[in-house]
């Protein structure tokens, strides 16, 4: 199986778009998850409100998916 | 069914006299919602009932005893026939055996600790011929003892030093060990020489006492060690038993005590004067007026009741009410905030949308059925999380639907899809996102509807349709840029100017930022699509690779089969949970920010028992 490199680069470059992003989200969880632990520890009522502040960077991820996705899309 | 039970507000004003029968009614009654008085300059707090010290005495025992024989609260089966005076001697002779047992083992198990610690040390004195009264203080004598990691020169060095020594060596486990007698005024030159040799030091603390060669007292300290380590199992035993004979008294009164506790205490939350007190608290509209009449009935008519419905500022707790299919889903509303009085309750919005997301998630036929039979099982043998599988066991049904209209069966198409999700990848996410523009939008007609309820129609219109408005001209210039309809670019930027003008008396000079929100929102449910696919891609992974050792055949086979039911367990793992979370938060962060408030506290009728 011979591939064009600019195949190559084209999966590259989405794997980096969801890589990258998926650390970013990473990032951005893990502060705000292990502040969310914290108060919860001390009021078990913020689970709700944790859960969601800890997944609101998700969306990063979906947005690094959709680009990569988009340049996928050039292999075709 | 979109609104929680209607409350009114009642006040109870009694005279002291008759505060007990008051108190045990609405225990009965279990309706009443108390809200805690908080002292101030025109009454006091109520005081306590009588018993209240005694009961919590009691309960505080029964819990210890709880605790040290390893009980949990559980259903009782137990009934007790004389109440307190049955729970007092039964608990009396209870707690002198139990507490005579732990204290044995408290001691016992320093003891073995002790004793372990010097095995240990003997262990190492082993082959050392040295009496371990040796190992003293001495004043005109030091003694080193400990690991080193060549031991070759050693004594040469030393002697070098002095010639007054005493070296005993052994090897412990590989390690040469040595014990070293010398002057103690040739100190200093000592821990140099041994230094050289590396030196890492062993403390002897836990045979001071012992007399004799350690092989003699090794012997004797296994022994002893043996003795109590079954002495312990013993002990535990015996503990063990008295807890199955008294598990049923126990769960029993712990429940009766802190009924009991709860009468006996209810007083505080009351506001009192010299000689009357009153109560302030919530009952359900439907349920006011019968309750009223019970009350007055067991207080003889000799109390007043003043009751009103809720007034807009008022903090009323929150009862749901929902239709039974949908009553599982309060278990989200509950875990994020119940909502305000006067709010619309989305739970049996979360019912319609929560399994369909988590279905187009998970979405395989295999992984639905298999998932659908593990929340059965689970139901059964954990009823007290009831609600929480009747929730998933609906997504599971769901899922199954959607395995077929994905046509997948453990990420095998065993039937020609109406979508695929490996290969209509952007059919699937345009739908995803067409599934979070409706959603959202939903999201903001109910907050229309919270907001003309609130404060009004114009706020309303400021504040959520200008929201679609918006919508509405994003769409126009997006189409019109796509030459799908040929209509001026400024209709469209009127629309957005207009739209943004109202939001900005609407929601603030924030609200243009949250345009960008909205957006965000919308594509964020692509997740949709993507926890879909990344599912998909590795059940065919799993397959793939299950097949390739298939083909091989013979031994290989069982290979094949392993990586099938660990691959797809692992798979189904990931999917179930991943779907569930993504799901709520769907749920949460993109439906809910649309138009929920929440804060409200939740109704629990003083007497129930909490669940």
């Amino acid at each position: 199986m011979v591939a064009e490199i600019s195949t190559g680069l084209i999966a590259l470059g989405s794997g980096l778009a969801i890589g990258l992003s998926a650390i970013a989200a990473a990032i951005a969880e893990k502060e705000i998850g292990a502040a969310a632990v914290g108060a919860m520890a001390e009021k078990e009522e913020l689970f709700g409100k944790g859960l969601i502040l800890t997944v609101i960077p998700e969306t990063l991820v979906i947005f690094g998916l959709v680009v990569a996705i988009l340049i996928l899309n050039l292999a075709k | 069914m979109l609104r929680p039970h209607q409350m009114s507000s009642v006040i109870i004003t009694c005279p002291n006299g008759i505060m007990e029968e008051v108190i045990k009614e609405l225990h009965n009654l279990k309706i009443l919602h108390i809200v805690d008085y908080s002292k101030n300059e025109l009454a006091d707090i109520g005081k306590p009932l009588e018993n209240a010290s005694r009961l919590s005495e009691l309960l505080v025992r029964a819990r210890a005893l709880m605790a040290a024989l390893n009980i949990k609260k559980g259903d009782a089966k137990f009934e007790l026939k004389r109440g307190l005076l049955e729970i007092d001697s039964t608990m009396r002779r209870l707690s002198d055996g139990v507490g005579l047992k732990i204290d044995e083992l408290k001691n016992i198990d320093e003891q073995l600790s002790k004793k372990q610690a010097a095995r240990q040390e003997l262990e190492i004195l082993k082959d050392v011929k040295l009496p371990l009264e040796n190992f003293a203080s001495y004043r005109a004598l030091s003694y080193f003892a400990g690991y080193v990691k060549d031991n070759s020169f050693l004594r040469q060095e030393m002697l070098k030093v002095t010639d007054k020594l005493m070296l005993f060596e052994s090897v412990v486990k590989k390690r040469h060990f040595i014990v070293l007698f010398v002057d103690s005024k040739k100190g200093e030159k000592t821990i140099e020489a041994l230094n050289g040799a590396g030196f890492s030091p062993v403390n002897f603390t836990s045979i001071s006492g012992l007399k004799g060669s350690a092989a003699a007292n090794l012997n004797g300290i296994t022994d002893e060690i043996e003795g109590l380590q079954h002495r312990k199992k013993a002990i535990k035993k015996e503990l063990e038993k008295l807890a199955k004979e008294h598990e049923g008294f126990l769960i029993a009164a712990d429940q009766f005590l802190s009924e009991q506790l709860d009468k006996a205490e209810a007083p505080l939350k009351f506001a009192a004067t010299q000689s009357s007190f009153l109560i302030k608290g919530w009952i359900p509209t439907e349920e006011l007026s019968k309750s009223i009449e019970k009350v007055n009935k067991a207080a003889k008519n000799r109390i007043f009741v003043h009751f009103e419905p809720a007034k807009k500022d008022d903090k009323v707790p929150v009862k749901l009410k929902n239709p039974k299919f949908a009553k599982p889903f309060e278990f989200f509303i509950d875990l994020y905030s119940m909502p305000a009085y006067g709010e619309i309750d989305p739970t049996f919005f979360v019912f319609l949308t929560f399994p369909i997301f988590f279905g187009i998630m998970l979405g395989d036929v295999g992984y639905g059925a298999l998932s659908l039979l593990l929340f059965l099982m689970l139901k059964r043998k954990m009823p007290k999380a009831k609600n929480f599988f009747n929730i998933l066991i609906l997504a599971s049904f769901v899922t199954i639907l959607f395995g077929f209209f994905f046509g997948e069966f453990f990420g095998k198409e065993f039937i020609h899809p109406i979508i695929s999700r490996e290969h209509e990848m952007f059919t699937l996410m345009y739908m995803a996102i067409g599934i979070g523009i409706a959603h959202v939008n939903i999201g903001l007609i109910v907050g229309f509807v919270n907001e003309l309820k609130m404060h009004g129609i114009m706020h309303a219109i400021y504040a959520k349709a200008s929201w679609v408005i918006l919508e509405a001209g994003i769409a126009l210039l997006a189409l019109n840029y796509f030459k799908i309809i040929s209509l001026s670019p400024l209709v469209g930027a009127i629309f957005l100017a207009i739209s943004m003008l109202m939001l900005i008396k609407g929601e603030g000079f924030i609200a243009p930022i949250e345009v960008l929100g909205l957006l965000s929102n919308m594509l964020s449910y692509v997740r949709l699509m993507a926890i879909g696919l990344s599912s998909v891609i590795l059940a065919v992974i799993i397959n793939d690779s299950a097949k390739e050792f298939f083909r091989q055949g013979g031994f290989f086979v069982l290979i094949g089969i392993l990586i099938l039911l660990i691959g797809h367990a692992i798979n189904i793992m990931l999917g179930l949970l991943g779907s569930f979370l993504h799901s709520l938060r769907l749920h949460y962060v993109e439906f809910f920010s649309k138009f929920f408030h929440g804060g409200a506290e939740k109704y629990q009728p003083f007497g129930a028992r909490e669940e």
